[in-house]
């Protein structure tokens, strides 16, 4: 595919100004979109049967990111829009399964069941900018790539993900993870991979291991956990868990953000004999030392030497967002530069024309697989509602799923809202209960769901 | 009925992921049905018995063998969803192995009548 030239836009029939004022379209181009799109609408279905006309218009659609919320966005939008111009921005050819990280880290998974590629799972039809995107101007209506080139756009949809901040970790070495008992879930599918390998040399003897949790939000914030309970599986079924110890250090005053679950899960670190300390951010890591530092708020150091460690990075918006008009600027969502949306309709609060989609957006929480998997049907309709020049009518509640792997066979299948009320999908689910059907979810039906999701059709 | 389309969602890509062994084993299935057709019917009628037996024993070797196939073992059934749901997969095997075993034996009954 190929992008459009910087300065030549005649091919695109616009006579757009730049704007002065909200809104900001020039004010007969947007009669015009609105004009086209008064044909019926397109429910936001997830169901085949309920199919209807599909909305015109020639509305020009720049998508920011090509994760799971990106490429699910934009098959919805080229099944609700016909005529809509969709661009898709994104470098990365290769597609990461996230959610399975965890099973490729812990030996459950091969690495390649979590590496596709994008190209595969874009509608047809779109155009595909492989480059990052440097900047946004949501004023006047444009996207700046890495490489200089400027889009215009009349909707904006961000699914750029996190920025994973390893930097505030001085002395922390990505390449080196797999080596020296440094270890990470996070970066990628090899980080993952090599964390497997880190963990099998580690528990063939034993020692001392450092999980980390930092104060920010996080994408799957299970994570950590699950890391934590199987590396002490393996640890078991190794017969070196005796001699070992587990050693949780969080930098918030909890492990996980919905109490009753974080209770579940001291409780049975308690019996499984992990220790937790709290308000311990790690700061600093020597990796040929195997000494990491954790600071205190208070502002006290305490250097930990291990034998394994699980560094968990800080995570913050990307600096095209952070940068941008379109961050919080107050509130607890600023200090990350997360994207500034409605929690219920996801739509910009200040720009109307730009929605957000996945990690990166500024909600309270909702940085897994799982909330894409629920919100994306809904992005993907208050658009067509607002290119249709009506308002975005459906909220969102927030959900959030994790299946929290307790052993190897066994998982807890945990859902929750934005108010942290847990809202399991079927009324037979456990949400707390160890079960073979949440790790049979995990291992064989969340990756073909995820599938489904990011074609369009859940 | 999100559930349920979620579900047939799912259903459809595990099915996509393995679609040589379904499309073979559906061959199979019709081959066996096709030479299994032109037999009598009381030699079908004959072998639904046998072959409920035999689709309840591969049953109960499914329930004993899945967990172990992804990782699981019987001792990870936490509670009464986790049971239906093996023996709902189990019953499924078990039913796959219905589906070719009467035409097969129904087959064979004909043959060693002829």
């Amino acid at each position: 595919m190929t992008a459009i030239p910087l300065g030549n836009h005649k091919h695109l029939e616009t006579n757009m100004k730049k704007p002065t004022a909200f809104p900001p379209i020039d004010p007969a181009r947007r009669r015009w979109l609105q004009a086209m799109a008064a044909a019926p609408l397109v429910a936001g279905a997830t169901t085949p049967g309920l199919a209807k006309a599909a909305v015109k218009t020639r509305a020009r659609i720049v998508i920011a990111g090509s994760g799971l919320g990106g490429i699910a966005v934009a098959n919805r939008l080229s099944q609700l829009l016909d005529g809509a111009k969709i661009t898709i921005i994104d470098r990365k050819e290769e597609h990461n399964y996230q959610p399975g990280y965890t099973l490729v880290a812990t030996g459950v998974w091969p690495v390649d069941k979590v590496r596709d590629r994008n190209a595969d799972y874009q509608p047809a039809g779109i155009e595909w900018v492989k480059d990052m995107v440097a900047s946004f101007d949501a004023v006047a209506n444009t996207v700046t790539t890495a490489s200089g080139q400027r889009i215009e756009y009349d909707f904006l949809v961000v699914a750029t993900g996190v920025h994973l901040d390893f930097a505030q970790i001085a002395g922390m070495d990505v390449a080196a993870i797999g080596r020296e008992g440094l270890t990470s879930v996070y970066p990628s599918p090899e980080a993952a991979q090599a964390t497997w390998a880190a963990m099998q040399a580690f528990t063939a003897q034993g020692g001392q291991a450092v999980m980390t949790l930092p104060a920010t939000p996080l994408k799957c914030a299970g994570a950590p956990l699950k890391m934590s309970f199987m590396l002490r599986d393996r640890l078991f079924r190794a017969g070196t868990l005796d001699a070992s110890k587990i050693r949780f250090q969080s930098a918030l005053g909890n492990v996980f953000g919905v109490k009753v679950v974080n209770d579940n899960v001291l409780e049975r670190w308690q019996t499984l004999g992990i220790d937790v300390e709290f308000s311990r951010a790690l700061k600093a890591i020597d990796i040929g030392a195997r000494r990491a530092t954790f600071s205190s708020p208070e502002g006290e150091t305490q250097e930990m030497p291990y034998d394994l460690i699980h560094v968990v990075p800080p995570t913050r918006a990307p600096d095209a967002v952070k940068n941008s008009e379109l961050a919080w600027k107050e509130g607890p969502f600023a200090a990350g530069g997360w994207l500034e949306v409605d929690k219920s309709t996801l739509q910009h609060r200040r720009f109307p024309n730009v929605f957000g989609i996945g990690d990166i957006n500024g909600t309270p929480r909702g940085k897994t697989a799982a909330t894409v998997k629920k919100s994306a049907p809904l992005v993907a309709h208050n658009l067509v509602e607002v290119i249709a020049g009506r308002q975005a009518n459906e909220a969102f509640d927030g959900y959030t799923s994790c299946p929290l792997i307790t052993r190897e066979g066994s998982a807890m299948l945990i859902e929750f809202d934005y108010e942290g009320r847990l809202t399991p999908s079927l009324p037979m689910i456990e949400p707390l209960q160890d079960s073979f059907f949440a790790w049979l979810m995990k291992v064989r039906m969340l990756k073909p769901a995820y599938m489904a999701v990011l074609k369009g059709r859940v | 009925m999100y559930e349920i389309w979620l579900t047939l969602n799912i259903v459809w890509e595990i099915a996509l992921g393995i679609w040589p062994l379904l499309l073979a084993g559906a061959v199979l299935w019709l081959a066996l049905l096709g030479t299994a057709w032109r037999q009598d019917g009381q030699h079908w009628r004959a072998n639904i018995l046998p072959a409920l037996v035999i689709g309840a024993a591969v049953a109960v070797v499914a329930a004993l063998l899945l967990p172990g196939s992804i990782g699981s073992t019987l001792s990870d059934m936490g509670y009464w969803v986790d049971w239906g749901m093996l023996l709902a997969l189990a019953a499924a095997v078990g039913g796959v192995a219905v589906a070719f075993a009467w035409p097969l034996l129904s087959w064979r009954h004909g043959r060693a009548r002829a």
